[in-house]
């Protein structure tokens, strides 16, 4: 990369934690530290949600998407803004007005802190290691492509994080969310601008191309609990997994704790109910756009440039003759892009084109998977191959500041809230219920670093860890929709302690049972069993045992 | 501490800023469908 591309970088990331550092201001209690007094504008708490949920893999994996799969991902958001208006109605006014630090606080008082101590628990487990996911992600396409050791891109990406939320608390990550925010959308609007320049045909032809190979069919109405991204799926199963993140995940629970009022915490939720599929579909655009680009451009064989370097190396001769043969179908299926942009020729004579191109492609990523052992799936390398190669200087530094800004922001968020759990819901509440707030800050700092290094180990790992991470994330989607249900179960007044706590546990298994049992159905569906389990069992339990419950919320 | 009132009419109370803005949000839902539809209609065969 270019060094003007590195200077706009680093001075990213230099400026990301001084001023992260500076706007650290009333910081010197907890509820400074982790709730900013409850003090902030709606639209900063808005775009910091928003930031919050776009991570680097956005950037690199749902872009590399768009190009190879088009646009029906953005289904998968389609229930988002129903959940965030159920939520703007009924857990927001609940724990904004509870005046709570963690979401798991609220259910203590409705359920006892047995509930409360196991769903912060399984926060803790699930976030912590998703955490380290979510930086390991763009740290490994790094590595790829600058050939660093994993370790440093970890490094380059987490410390500054980790110092400007351990310094600054939710005030540091609030603001560097908001100026974040920003960049990743410049970014976004500026590779969209370059591509239409660039772009041989003009946007009309470029989209009826796209639309040729079925990358703008967005909407899939059939009924089928093992397709993933259906419109039923997306509304129903989006709705559910948006009410279980955004109102149950401390992570997101903690950004609208910290607006001023109800009604402005709402609004921020709002927010993202207005911009998150208009930005999806951007993004996944963005993608698609790529594809065509690639059409009229030749694209490498295989993206990953790690791969390409070992089975250049290892299998030499054969890589020649496949490569040979694609240089041949990528000229002979741009010629037909060409034709079919004309209307010379059928879309039928471009496809065929195209199914050459890919199964040459195809042998490829078996070469490369035999080659070096691991998984060929190269989607997350289209976007930063394109964005170095192929964008004006400057392009690619902003453009690795916004990925890196990307991260950063869901990384500090969660920091944050894994820091806040441990403290309040485990130090606070069992260990030392009485101590100062000055101890209290000493150890939610402490809490926040400690986080910060467990994620940057885990990321660092992460290749050895591999199965062990993905078996979390697995188990972390049993107890997600779970965990919605017990909220939902507090929102009704005959729901007795021990049906939330056995309730959560019945929800947990029936979901591991389906996960286990029937491994097609779909995961959205998996917060929809969770959570419906849960209230029936609960509502079930509760009405034939005893337990504090109704007592606790009269008693407040 | 007391805990909010859970019932439906308190659970509804937003004010007319917010029911406004909900009025809104459902609004840009819908264009941002159809013009996905619309999308779709034009440029997939």
């Amino acid at each position: 990369m270019h060094p003007i591309n590195w200077v706009i970088v680093i001075g990213y990331l230099v400026y990301v934690v001084v001023d992260g550092i500076r706007r650290s201001k009333g910081t010197h209690e907890i509820e400074g530290y982790f709730l900013a007094n409850r003090n902030l504008p709606w639209w900063a708490v808005g775009l910091s949600v928003m930031a919050t949920q776009l991570s680097a893999v956005t950037m690199i994996g749902t872009t590399g998407q768009g190009a190879t799969d088009g646009m029906r991902f953005v289904q998968f958001y389609f229930g988002l803004p129903l959940a965030m208006v159920i939520l703007g109605v009924t857990l927001v006014p609940f724990l904004h007005g509870a005046r709570v630090f963690t979401a798991y606080e609220y259910l203590e008082k409705r359920f006892g802190p047995r509930t409360r101590s196991l769903t912060s628990l399984l926060f803790l487990v699930s976030r912590g290691m998703s955490c380290g996911a979510i930086i390991s992600a763009p740290a490994i396409v790094f590595s790829a492509i600058f050939g660093w050791p994993v370790w440093m891109s970890v490094t380059l990406i987490g410390i500054p994080t980790v110092i400007y939320t351990m310094i600054g608390g939710v005030q540091a990550v609030t603001w560097a969310d908001v100026k974040q925010m920003f960049l990743i959308v410049g970014a976004l609007i500026a590779i969209v601008v370059v591509l239409l320049i660039q772009l041989p045909v003009s946007p009309d032809e470029a989209l009826r191309i796209a639309g040729a190979t079925g990358r703008l069919q967005v909407f899939d109405f059939s009924v089928s609990a093992t397709e993933t991204y259906t419109f039923w799926s997306g509304i129903i199963g989006g709705t559910f997994l948006s009410l279980s993140y955004f109102g149950t995940d401390q992570s997101q629970v903690q950004r609208y704790l910290t607006a001023r009022s109800v009604d402005e915490a709402r609004s921020s939720l709002l927010m993202s109910a207005y911009w998150k599929i208009p930005l999806q579909a951007l993004i996944l655009l963005i993608g698609v756009l790529v594809f065509v680009f690639y059409l009229f451009q030749a694209p490498p064989l295989l993206f990953n440039p790690a791969h390409e370097r070992t089975v250049r190396s290892a299998q030499a001769e054969e890589f020649a003759v496949i490569e040979s043969r694609y240089g041949a179908a990528l000229g002979a299926r741009a010629e037909a892009a060409r034709a079919m942009a004309a209307g010379r020729t059928a879309p039928s004579a471009f496809l065929s084109a195209d199914s050459a191109v890919s199964a040459v492609r195809a042998e490829a990523l078996v070469l490369a998977e035999q080659a070096t052992g691991t998984s060929s799936r190269d989607v997350n390398y289209i976007m930063p191959h394109f964005v170095l190669n192929h964008l004006p200087l400057g392009f690619a530094g902003i453009f690795i500041a916004a990925v890196m800004a990307a991260a950063m922001s869901t990384i500090a968020a969660e920091l944050n809230s894994l820091a806040t759990a441990t403290v309040i819901d485990f130090y606070r509440r069992w260990i030392r219920p009485q101590a100062t707030d000055a101890h209290f800050l000493a150890v939610s700092k402490g809490a926040t670093a400690f986080w910060g290094l467990f994620a940057c180990v885990v990321a660092v790992f992460s290749a050895t860890l591999g199965s062990l991470i993905e078996v979390v994330n697995r188990y972390g989607s049993f107890f997600y929709g779970s965990i919605l249900g017990v909220f939902l179960l507090a929102m009704i007044p005959g729901a007795r302690a021990p049906g939330a706590f056995f309730g959560l546990i019945a929800g947990m298994s029936t979901v591991a049972a389906v996960s286990l049992g029937a491994p097609q159905i779909s995961f959205l569906w998996h917060n929809v069993i969770g959570a419906v389990t849960v209230v029936f069992v609960g509502v079930v339990l509760s009405a034939l045992v005893r337990g504090p419950g109704s007592a606790a919320r009269a008693g407040g | 501490m007391r805990l909010p009132d859970s019932g439906p009419a308190a659970l509804m109370n937003g004010s007319p800023k917010f029911r406004r803005t909900l009025a809104r949000v459902m609004t840009v839902q819908i264009v941002t469908l159809l013009l996905l539809w619309m999308l779709q209609a034009r440029y997939t065969a």
